[in-house]
């Protein structure tokens, strides 16, 4: 190329290979997207397909057994309410104080670094871990009942807490400043503000966060495994301190099963704990779009 | 029983203080700043007085309870002749409480059912004794919280020191909880640590616990075969199916896609992360595994196993897609705009600007994001537990049966051997070399991405 000139054969050739280039890595970036989605189409079909004749009534609402026909979800399902019910109690107020102390109250000193890291970590730790905390603390030095919804959600608490406290401060701090020097202009006390006129403004964020993180606490197996909540249950549990088991133990169990039939059971099980997991972020989504306030 | 109910009278004492106190702070106004508080305060101010001494009384007296119960029972001519040794009186102890709390129970034992009727009657009494001194403490408190109501008394002031107290200890829970994790890592580690080298654990390269009887104990838990299958299947195989395309969906999501698409992609790549892992697990092991184990055979290997590495790590993979994707998207919305703007002017074309400018810019973010990748994939439990295998292999073939930190610590954990066997304590070592692990990647990681967003703002 002697000059610069656009039409010479060699730019022109140039500039072909550059935009077949270009469109080669559109391409990529766009088969990396329906590939991933793809793999997500492939395991719902499966599931669908090999679970959705086994969803009757008497599946939904049977217990656990030897035999694959007679075998229902129901006993599970209760233990996980159960277990769910525990941690929400515990980790949704724990969670919301921690995050408005963090946030409005804390002074800055050294200490509360120490405490704003350990959440952050806690977020990050594998949840096995929290297993083992739970088997150690829970089970073996307080002596609770082993594999009940109560060490079950006493173990999840601790480990959706820092979810809920992330969640609840970045919703906080999304709470414009304005709001508060409105309230102290009207003489409001720093609790009378931040009870009164930040918690409820920031109340949406902190609520799609809690669904999210007990969404998390709903599909986990690993930590569970730890304290024994693998029993074999024939009748629903009935009280906090009961042997129970809980919806993904019960997959992970007719997993286990030789007997084939148990397939149709366990992918049943799936799309039922499935359809609860997308009503509950459906559900965070729909608040955050509703309630969600830009400033 | 008695005491549950004690706590519900108190809990209605309460409320009624409440009351009580608003409506005579009522009376005490008389017009504007003739009062320090708002009446409601006061109510509160003395439903408090009530409530938590009566309820640290109720607490107390939970804890002191059975003790006094047990030395009631002892006294009576119903417990002579009971057997001295320790662990039968416990159970028969034992047997008799369960019984008398519980009429449907019936008794094994004749000893035991001959304490039966002390135990109900000694609990009656002291559960009075209990309910009449937590009364006493929550008239007490009441009565004293009653005198204070002033015009000038700052109940705010008292009720919002106690409502920063309860915010504080709520934000130490954390602190605890960290603590705790540590805490019962390093001592049940420590116990393992008595009957096993560290450096035999660290660096060994057998993995047997089972047979802990031989004589030498150092030589079956060599724990290198483990961290090499974590590695392996966590840090290497997931890592190659979710970088890519982790990565390339977050450029062509934020690079490329109309608003419209990336509106309806990005949900969808999100319910990938929340399919829970036992899913994952089973549709390794249902639909990954045997096709893997075919292709293998394919290959030509013979005998290939249902088991394998790459099953679970291709899985694996999968699930951190959409988490790689967002760390990307979040360190590719850090470079500053005028960057690939520059770019684009120059003539360079889009995918130009994103490998020769935006990825270079955004690396260390990146980078760091995939470090918390890895944190979360060596530590994910189900998929290998389900997928993975139990064989300790020490090997680079992917077809391979491979096992895991965390597949092993389900295995110590989940049989049913007494509590303190090197096999089950050994559950706990590899917890703190997971935690230990986990912590520094993501220490590091943090501190990467801080940095990294402070060098563009």
């Amino acid at each position: 190329m002697s000059k610069s000139d656009w039409n010479s054969p060699e730019a022109v050739r140039r500039l072909a290979k550059r935009h077949a280039a270009e469109k080669r890595f559109k391409l990529v970036g766009l088969g990396a997207i329906v590939l991933s989605l793809g793999f997500l189409a492939l395991l719902l079909v499966i599931m669908l397909k090999n679970g959705v004749a086994g969803l009757d009534w008497d599946f939904l609402s049977g217990s656990d057994s030897t035999d694959a026909t007679t075998a229902g979800v129901w006993g599970a399902a209760k233990g996980s309410l159960l277990t769910m019910l525990v941690t929400l109690l515990l980790s949704f107020p724990m969670g919301v104080l921690a995050a408005i102390y963090l946030e409005e109250f804390a002074p800055k000193k050294k200490w509360i670094e120490w405490v704003e890291v350990s959440i952050n970590n806690l977020a990050a730790v594998p949840s096995i871990i929290f297993g083992l905390l739970g088997l150690a603390v829970f089970i073996n030095t307080f002596q609770m009942p082993r594999s009940s919804p109560l060490v079950g959600g006493l173990t999840l608490a601790l480990m959706t807490m820092p979810v809920i406290v992330i969640s609840g401060r970045n919703a906080i701090k999304a709470v414009p400043p304005s709001i508060r020097e409105a309230a102290y202009g009207i003489g409001a006390s720093k609790v009378q503000t931040t009870f009164h006129h930040v918690l409820p403004l920031a109340l949406p964020g902190i609520l799609t966060g809690t669904i999210i993180g007990m969404a998390r606490a709903l599909g986990e197996t690993a930590p569970l495994l730890m304290i024994g909540m693998r029993a074999f249950v024939v009748t629903p549990p009935d009280s906090l301190t009961a042997p129970s088991s809980v919806l993904p133990m019960q997959i992970f169990l007719w997993s286990d099963e030789i007997d084939k039939a148990f397939v149709q059971n366990t992918s049943a099980a799936i799309i039922v704990l499935l359809v609860f997991l997308l009503a509950m972020n459906g559900i965070a989504i729909y608040l955050r779009n509703k309630f969600e306030v830009r400033w | 029983m008695i005491l549950t109910g004690v706590l519900l009278a108190v809990l209605g004492l309460g409320l009624v203080g409440w009351f009580a106190a608003r409506g005579r702070a009522r009376l005490l106004y008389t017009g504007r700043g003739s009062m320090h508080s708002m009446p409601a305060y006061h109510g509160w101010h003395l439903a408090l007085w009530i409530v938590v001494p009566a309820l640290v009384a109720w607490l107390v007296w939970q804890a002191v309870m059975p003790g006094l119960v047990q030395g009631a029972v002892f006294a009576t001519p119903a417990a002579h002749g009971l057997p001295t040794d320790p662990f039968q009186l416990g159970a028969i102890v034992a047997e008799a409480q369960t019984i008398a709390s519980d009429p449907g129970a019936v008794a094994f034992n004749p000893e035991a059912q001959a304490l039966v009727e002390p135990f109900r009657a000694a609990q009656v009494k002291f559960g009075l004794i209990g309910a009449v001194i937590v009364l006493i403490v929550a008239f007490a408190g009441g009565a004293f919280g009653f005198t204070r109501i002033r015009p000038n008394f700052k109940a705010r002031t008292h009720v919002e020191r106690l409502v920063l107290g309860v915010l504080l200890a709520a934000s130490l829970l954390a602190i605890l909880t960290t603590f705790g994790i540590v805490a019962s890592l390093v001592f049940e580690a420590g116990m393992f640590f008595k009957d096993v080298s560290p450096i035999a654990f660290l660096t060994g390269t057998h993995w047997s616990p089972a047979s802990t009887m031989g004589d030498n104990i150092n030589n079956n838990f060599g724990a290198v075969p483990l961290f090499w299958g974590t590695i392996y299947i966590g840090a290497i195989i997931a890592m190659v199916v979710a970088i890519p395309l982790g990565l390339m969906s977050a450029i062509y999501l934020t690079q490329y896609a109309t608003r419209d698409v990336r509106k309806w992609v990005k949900p969808l790549l999100e319910i990938l992360a929340g399919i829970p892992t036992v899913v994952y697990g089973y549709f390794a092991a249902l639909t990954v595994a045997p096709l893997i184990r075919d292709f293998a055979a394919s290959l030509g290997m013979a005998n290939p196993s249902t088991e394998s590495a790459l099953a679970a790590g291709l899985v694996m993979g999968v699930m951190i897609i959409p988490f790689v994707s967002s760390m990307a998207d979040d360190a590719l919305a850090a470079v500053p705009r005028a960057m690939s703007d520059g770019s684009l002017a120059l003539g360079a074309t889009r995918s130009e600007t994103i490998k020769k400018v935006l990825l270079p810019a955004a690396l260390p973010g990146i980078v760091a994001g995939v470090m918390l990748a890895i944190s979360r994939a060596i530590g994910e439990t189900m998929i290998v537990v389900m997928a993975a295998g139990a064989a300790a292999n020490l090997s680079a073939n992917p077809f391979a049966s491979m096992t895991t930190v965390t597949y092993q610590i389900v295995q110590m954990l989940t049989g049913d051997q007494e509590f303190n066997s090197p096999k089950t304590l050994s559950a706990f070592a590899l917890g703190l070399v997971l935690f230990i692990v986990t912590l520094i990647l993501n220490i590091v990681a943090l501190r990467v991405v801080k940095r990294f967003r402070e060098a563009y703002e």
